[in-house]
C-alpha cells in the first residue's frame, strides 16, 4: 500500500447516542478501488460507522477524511463532499413524487447544472445498466422492492460519485429480489468502484469483498482480506458470529 | 417486510370547514350534491315565485360577494405565507426561532378572532402609525395573522409526517437543507397538508363574515344593510345564508378536485 493515499481515512472515531456508545475508537482506512464489507450483529455500530462517512451521523471525536477532505473540517463543504459519496439505503428512499427518470435527473440537474437532455441520456444509460430501462417514466410506487433498490443505486450513480456506500441494501427485500440487487452491486464492483457495504449477505462478501471488517459492540474487531477472514478468523467473537450465520 | 414499511399513514383532522367531498366517499358526495343543488334550487325558487323581495335582495348582494372574495383570497395568501414561516419555525432547531413561532401560535390561538379584529382596527388604530389603516387592510391583517397560526400547525404536522429517509436521501445526494425542503419535503408534504389547509380556507371564508363589524362591505355587511333599511330581516338573512352556503360548497369541491390531482403518484 506504499504511496497510495487512502480515499477514506477514519481515525479514532467515537460516537455516543446518549449513554450508549455506538462507536468506540474505530479506525479504518480504505484505498481507492477497495470493496470493504462491514459485518457484525445488529447494534454493533456498523451502520453508524457507514453513516458517519457522509456525516448523516456526526461523530463526537476522531476524524474522517474523504478524498483528502476532513468531513467535519470547518473549511470543507459537506454538500460537495456528499456529491462524491453515493449512498444506498435499506429502505430505498426514492422520491415518491418524482418518476424514476425524475429521481435520477434531479440531483445532477440542480446541483451540477447538467443540461436536461444530457442528464436524461445518462439516466437512461444507468437504468439500462441496472436492467430497468423500460420503467423510466413510472412512479416508484409502481415498482417492486428489488426494482426500487436498483433505481436507488442508479440515482446515486447519476452523480458520478467516487465512492458508493451501501447500508444493508437487501435487508428490506423479499428473498426472491435480493439476487437482482446483488447482481448490480457485483457489476459495479467489477468496474472498479470503491464500495463500502454493510450487509448480512455472506455470499456477497465472499465473492466481492477485497476486505471484510467485523464490528461488535461499537468496536472494530477485525479487518482483513476476505479470503483470509473467512478461512481463518482470528478473534473469538468473529468466529462466534460467523458460526451463528451458518 | 415489504416496500411499504417506511410509509407512515398520516391523516390530519382539523374540522371547522365544510366537509370536503372525497372521491371514494359516495355518501358524502351525495350530501354535497344535495346541499349544493338544493341551495341553488331554493334560491331560484324564491326569486322566481317571490321576486319581491328575494330577487331584490339577491341583486343587492354581488358587491358584497366580491368583497368577501377579496378579503378571503388576500387573507389566505397572507396566512399561507405566515403559516409556512411558522411551521418551519416550529420545526427549527434554533431555540429562539422556535420559541418565537410557538409563542405566536399560543397567543393567537388564545384570542377569539372577533377580538383580534377589534384589537387591530380599533386598539392599534389609536396609535399614530396605524391611524389611517383602512378597514380592509385591518381585516386582512387580522384574518391572515389569525389563520397563519392555525396553518402553521398544519404545515408543521405535514412536514413532520414525511419520512426521515426522504431528507437523508436528499442530503446524501448533496442537497442542502433548504433545497431538500424545497425539492423533496414540501412537494410531498403539500399532499398531506392540503385537506386540512382546504378546511382552513373554508373556515376562513365563513369567518370573513366577522369583518363586517369593521365597516368592510362584505356579503354579511350588505345583508345587514339591506335588512336594516327594509326591515325584511328574514328574507335578507335567508338569502345571505344561502349565498354563503353555495360559495362554501363550491370551494369545498374545488379543494377536493385539487386533492385528487395531487394524488397522481399514489397507487390505488
Amino acid at each position: 500500500m506504499n504511496g497510495i493515499r487512502p480515499i477514506i481515512d477514519i481515525k479514532n472515531v467515537y460516537k455516543f447516542f446518549g449513554q450508549l456508545q455506538a462507536l468506540n475508537d474505530v479506525s479504518l482506512s480504505i484505498n481507492p478501488g477497495e470493496k470493504v464489507v462491514i459485518i457484525g450483529p445488529s447494534g454493533s455500530g456498523k451502520s453508524t460507522l457507514l453513516r458517519s462517512i457522509n456525516r448523516l451521523e456526526t461523530i463526537d471525536s476522531g476524524s474522517i477524511v474523504v478524498d483528502g477532505k476532513d468531513i467535519n473540517g470547518s473549511g470543507s463543504d459537506i454538500n460537495l463532499i456528499r456529491q462524491e459519496l453515493g449512498m444506498v439505503f435499506q429502505s430505498f428512499n426514492l422520491f415518491p413524487h418524482k418518476t424514476v427518470m425524475g429521481n435520477l435527473t434531479m440531483a445532477p440537474m440542480k446541483l451540477k447544472k447538467v443540461p436536461e437532455l444530457e442528464a436524461k441520456k445518462r439516466a437512461l444509460a444507468l437504468l439500462d445498466k441496472v436492467g430497468i430501462k423500460d420503467k423510466a417514466e413510472v412512479y416508484p410506487s409502481m415498482l417492486s422492492g428489488g426494482q426500487q433498490q436498483r433505481v436507488a443505486i442508479a440515482r446515486a450513480l447519476a452523480m458520478n460519485p467516487k465512492i458508493m456506500l451501501f447500508d444493508e441494501p437487501t435487508s428490506a427485500l423479499d428473498p426472491e429480489m435480493i439476487g437482482e440487487v446483488l447482481d448490480v452491486m457485483v457489476t459495479l464492483a467489477r468496474e472498479g468502484m470503491t464500495m463500502v457495504v454493510v450487509t448480512h449477505e455472506m455470499g456477497f462478501a465472499r465473492e466481492v469483498a477485497s476486505r471484510v471488517v467485523f464490528m461488535d459492540g461499537g468496536e472494530l474487531i477485525e479487518s482483513r482480506p476476505a479470503a483470509e477472514f473467512f478461512a481463518n478468523p482470528q478473534h473469538p467473537r468473529t468466529r462466534a458470529f460467523l458460526d451463528s450465520m451458518l | 417486510m415489504n416496500q411499504h414499511f417506511h410509509k407512515k399513514a398520516v391523516k390530519i383532522d382539523i374540522g371547522d370547514g365544510a366537509a370536503i367531498p372525497v372521491r371514494k366517499d359516495a355518501g358524502l358526495f351525495t350530501a354535497w350534491w344535495m346541499t349544493f343543488f338544493g341551495a341553488i334550487a331554493v334560491i331560484v325558487y324564491l326569486c322566481v315565485t317571490q321576486p319581491e323581495p328575494y330577487w331584490r335582495v339577491l341583486k343587492f348582494l354581488p358587491d358584497g360577494v366580491y368583497v368577501t372574495f377579496q378579503v378571503t383570497v388576500l387573507s389566505i395568501l397572507l396566512s399561507l405565507v405566515l403559516g409556512l414561516i411558522t411551521g418551519l419555525g416550529r420545526l427549527s432547531r434554533n431555540r429562539i426561532i422556535n420559541l418565537i413561532a410557538s409563542t405566536y401560535v399560543e397567543i393567537i390561538r388564545g384570542i377569539p378572532l372577533l377580538v383580534q379584529l377589534f384589537y387591530i382596527y380599533y386598539a392599534l388604530g389609536r396609535l399614530e402609525f396605524f391611524k389611517d389603516l383602512p378597514p380592509m387592510a385591518a381585516a386582512v391583517a387580522a384574518m391572515g395573522i389569525c389563520y397563519g397560526a392555525y396553518m402553521g400547525e398544519v404545515f408543521r404536522a405535514g412536514i413532520d409526517s414525511i419520512d426521515k429517509g426522504q431528507s437523508e436521501a436528499s442530503r446524501s445526494l448533496g442537497f442542502n437543507r433548504a433545497q431538500t425542503m424545497m425539492y423533496v419535503i414540501l412537494p410531498q408534504a403539500w399532499r398531506t397538508i392540503l385537506p386540512p389547509v382546504g378546511n382552513e380556507f373554508i373556515a376562513l371564508l365563513k369567518d370573513s363574515s366577522l369583518v363586517s363589524v369593521l365597516a368592510v362591505a362584505d356579503l354579511m355587511r350588505r345583508g345587514r344593510e339591506f335588512a336594516s333599511e327594509s326591515f325584511l330581516y328574514f328574507e335578507a338573512y335567508t338569502m345571505v345564508a344561502l349565498v354563503y352556503l353555495v360559495i362554501t360548497l363550491f370551494l369545498s369541491k374545488g379543494v377536493s378536485k385539487m386533492e385528487q390531482r395531487l394524488n397522481y403518484y399514489e397507487r390505488d
